[in-house]
């Protein structure tokens, strides 16, 4: 194997792979055992096409919760739709949505009570409602195009920095960018009220939806397909509606998203080549948490 | 070995004699100070010197002879080799000069009596001193305690020379048993005057001092230390002034002598500088109240101030447009605009209702100056404290805005990314937050992020009016703090007296002679200006703790007050 691997020392004493004695073989000698300890591959997961298109339902829906927003923010920019009708709209969902999550997380412990969640659903209110008269004038100086930019550029950090592995609690930096492109958008609103349902919607959207639909995943699986699905369709009829090029756009861009990718991620694990052996650095595989404890 | 002899030049022509002086203990070196003439009786100069030894704490003794020939006085020499025998030494000098030579002969006797071989003669080097200079000079740095005076053999000899005064005082002309020549203070009769001056001293001092007490125990009175008056009076920089000027006062008239050196000059250098204070200070009276110039200023301070005030406005409508094309949140600016236009309001009426009474104030406001020209430029300065009053009620309002939202960006940033500062690990850690608390935080973060160029154009504008304002007061400060403590005295002494501060001596050859001793002349070097300064300027509290240019930057940057409010508090994040 090696260049000196018939070099003339004596076969008497075995070769070792150590470099801190001193054996009668050139440094650079070899043995036929030399990778023997070579593995290939030990640790790739063969993914089955349909569980990795499932688990690229929570990006699709994420976007679309983004056209979705989007979408109803231009409905109230042109008056199409009034912020009272959308406040009430509001309040019917997260109802709603607050009954289905606590009949399904009737297993689960409870951490919050009750009164907490009104007390920080009050919060919200009291404090968007407050300050949305100053929302209102926070960028009357600020021409459109900052401002639109600016809310581009935090809804794709909020869409890059989304915790889709663990989203329980949307991340705070993708909670804040989403928030602080809502703040620069509703702005633009015409009235304080537009202001105040617009900010409320958004806390819906990208706040509590996302607790809502990993309650969905832990407790009724079977439901998370359809309803990414539902949000997905929304999002698209939603941009539609108002642009049909960019609804096309939308939807190609989830289908790519969850056809395509996952199919591509398939197809090239088969070229995955990732080698290990002894050279590798150690790795703890004990599970710590017992000597911690 | 090299014997060195000290020798004043104002001995180089005095008749023959005995040479008193001092051998330098460590040093192979000896100090001439005088010569005692003949005829004289061997017991006086004995007792003499040891009167002298005992009064100046210094080892007089007689170093050994000199001869200056003249006709018929050739056979002296065998009389002044016996003198060897009657004064107990362990080298016995023999100096003798002849009238048409340059230089000196000498001749060491040892103790057994007789003169060393050729062989291993000792090489002299003769030293000429002025002694009078040398008498009067500081050799610097000074050393004050008697320990370091005798380190080095200059310092002994200038400590011997100056130590050795009462030697002095009897000369040649005195009707006593003994004659001595050394150097002579002319002008005797001049000293009866000093000696008057400092008999009426005495009491003057005493007076005086009384009143610093009197006025002192005066300002302890409880009234005067509840909580604003020693607060407001700290900030006025008359109050401090006159505070300097006690303290000077009671250190220049206080009765104790002045026994150091350093002493001395700090009180001669409070002395002239106060006395130079007040002269320009009544210079300025006299100019000041002189064909009508107080109504004069005083009508042309008051527009001044009025005038003053209608830019400010003109600044602020400016400001509340859209100032140089800046992108301002309308809301807030007019807000603030308003509250600023409200107080310029307040500032010109309270100006025109002060107008009637500014010529009186000024008048015995003025008067002030005849305690001295600092006075007058604190009071100066206070005036142009109290007439910006409104510029500084700005600047503060702006910063303690501007304060709040960068501290309050600088935390909600963190939070914006989902992390905390650590009080105990003083650290950035991250942190998961509550729902509440991540909305309301980027609620805030946004509103204070879009207000923040409005109050930073609105801090910076009366930063840099403030600014203006301290320059202005820095410089009258910095004036009054030259007057406090250039070191007038020192200086004067330098420029007129320069052998008086020394910093070490130079010698040029006098007389070089194969064969004969080394004739060298020592010169006092003038300490230089730059030292003067050093050494003796008199400490106040504005030569010290003055911020770093950076540390001013920041502190601007973030908003901190600077001027006056400069004691650091301990920042709790």
């Amino acid at each position: 194997m090696g260049a000196d691997s018939d070099a003339g020392a004596s076969p008497a004493v075995p070769w070792r792979k150590v470099l801190y004695e001193r054996q009668p073989f050139p440094d650079n000698y070899v043995d036929r055992r030399f990778l023997e300890e070579l593995r290939r591959n030990i640790r790739v997961r063969r993914y089955s096409y349909w569980a990795v298109v499932r688990e690229t339902g929570l990006v699709s829906q994420q976007l679309s919760c983004v056209a979705l927003f989007l979408t109803l923010w231009s409905y109230m920019e042109q008056g199409n739709v009034g912020p009272l009708t959308l406040l009430w709209t509001g309040l019917g969902c997260s109802v709603l949505g607050y009954t289905l999550y606590e009949a399904l997380g009737g297993g689960i412990d409870r951490e919050r009570t009750r009164c907490a969640d009104l007390q920080s659903a009050a919060v919200f209110m009291a404090f968007t409602f407050g300050f949305s008269p100053v929302l209102k004038t926070l960028t009357e100086s600020v021409s459109t195009d900052t401002v639109y930019a600016m809310s581009a550029g935090m809804l794709i950090a909020h869409l890059a920095s989304f915790p889709y592995t663990q989203p329980s609690l949307p991340g705070s930096l993708s909670l804040n960018a989403a928030l602080f492109a809502s703040v620069c958008l509703a702005s633009r609103l015409p009235g304080t009220l537009h202001t105040f349902a617009m900010l409320s919607c958004a806390l819906l959207v990208f706040a509590l939806w996302p607790c809502l639909l990993q309650r969905l995943r832990h407790t009724a699986e079977w439901t998370f397909p359809w309803a990414a699905g539902m949000v997905c369709v929304c999002g698209v009829v939603g941009v539609g509606t108002l642009w049909p090029a960019g609804a096309l756009l939308l939807f190609l861009a989830l289908v790519i998203l969850t056809l395509v990718c996952p199919l591509l991620l398939v197809r090239l694990q088969r070229h995955k080549d990732n080698i290990h052996g002894p050279w590798d650095e150690a790795e703890i595989s004990d599970d710590l948490s017992r000597f911690l404890s | 070995m090299v014997l060195k002899i000290f020798f004043p030049r104002c001995c180089n022509m005095a008749d023959s004699g005995l040479l008193v002086g001092r051998w330098i203990p460590g040093h192979d070196s000896a100090v001439v100070l005088a010569v005692i003439h003949y005829p004289f009786i061997p017991g006086h100069v004995k007792k003499y010197l040891s009167e002298l030894r005992s009064q100046i704490q210094v080892d007089l003794t007689v170093l050994g002879s000199w001869s200056l020939s003249k006709d018929g006085q050739k056979e002296m020499d065998g009389f002044l080799k016996d003198l060897s025998t009657i004064f107990p030494h362990s080298r016995w000098l023999q100096l003798s000069r002849e009238p048409g030579k340059k230089g000196f002969a000498c001749e060491v006797v040892r103790k057994n009596g007789h003169a060393p071989p050729s062989g291993e003669e000792d090489k002299i080097i003769f030293v000429h001193y002025d002694q009078r200079k040398v008498m009067l000079s500081q050799l610097h740095p000074i050393h004050e305690n008697g320990a370091d005076v005798e380190s080095s053999e200059l310092r002994a000899v200038f400590h011997t020379v100056s130590q050795s005064e009462p030697l002095f005082l009897l000369d040649k002309y005195d009707d006593g048993p003994l004659k001595l020549t050394h150097w002579q203070s002319d002008g005797r009769e001049a000293s009866i005057i000093v000696e008057l001056i400092k008999q009426v001293s005495v009491p003057v001092c005493i007076l005086l001092t009384s009143l610093v007490c009197w006025w002192k125990w005066l300002w302890s009175f409880r009234v005067l230390n509840i909580w604003p008056v020693p607060f407001i009076s700290s900030k006025l920089s008359t109050c401090v002034q006159a505070g300097y000027r006690t303290d000077h006062f009671q250190t220049v008239f206080s009765t104790r002598k002045a026994t150091t050196h350093m002493d001395f000059m700090k009180k001669a250098n409070m002395f002239v500088s106060f006395f130079v204070d007040i002269a320009l200070g009544l210079l300025l009276i006299s100019w000041l109240y002189r064909e009508n110039r107080i109504s004069q200023l005083a009508n042309t301070l008051v527009p001044a101030a009025d005038h003053v005030a209608k830019e400010l406005q003109e600044l602020l409508e400016w400001l509340m447009g859209a100032p140089a094309g800046l992108k301002m949140n309308r809301a807030l600016d007019e807000v603030l605009g308003r509250f600023f236009l409200y107080h310029i309001h307040l500032w010109i009426s309270y100006i025109r209702l002060m107008s009637p009474f500014i010529e009186m104030i000024l008048w015995y406001v003025g008067l002030s100056a005849c305690l001295g020209l600092t006075f007058a430029l604190s009071v100066l300065s206070d005036i142009v404290a109290l007439l910006t009053f409104h510029i500084y009620c700005f600047y503060v309002y702006g910063a303690r805005l501007y304060c709040l939202k960068i501290y309050g960006l600088s935390s909600l940033w963190r939070l914006f990314r989902g992390k905390k500062w650590n009080v105990l690990r003083q650290r950035v850690d991250s942190c998961s937050y509550d729902l509440d608390q991540l909305f309301l935080g980027t609620l805030l973060f946004t509103i204070l992020l879009f207000l923040l160029p409005t109050t930073a154009l609105y801090y910076l504008v009366f930063t840099l009016l403030r600014l203006v304002v301290v320059m202005f007061q820095g410089l009258i400060h910095l004036s009054v703090d030259f007057i406090n403590s250039f070191p007038l005295f020192a200086m004067g002494l330098r420029i007129c007296r320069p052998y008086r501060l020394s910093e070490g001596v130079k010698f040029c050859v006098l007389h070089e002679e194969p064969g004969a001793p080394l004739h060298l002349l020592m010169e006092i070097n003038p300490l230089q200006c730059s030292s003067v300064l050093q050494c003796y300027r008199t400490e106040t509290s504005g030569c010290s703790s003055r911020d770093s240019w950076l540390a001013l930057c920041k502190k601007l940057f973030v908003g901190e007050l600077i001027y006056p409010w400069r004691q650091k508090t301990t920042k709790t994040d």
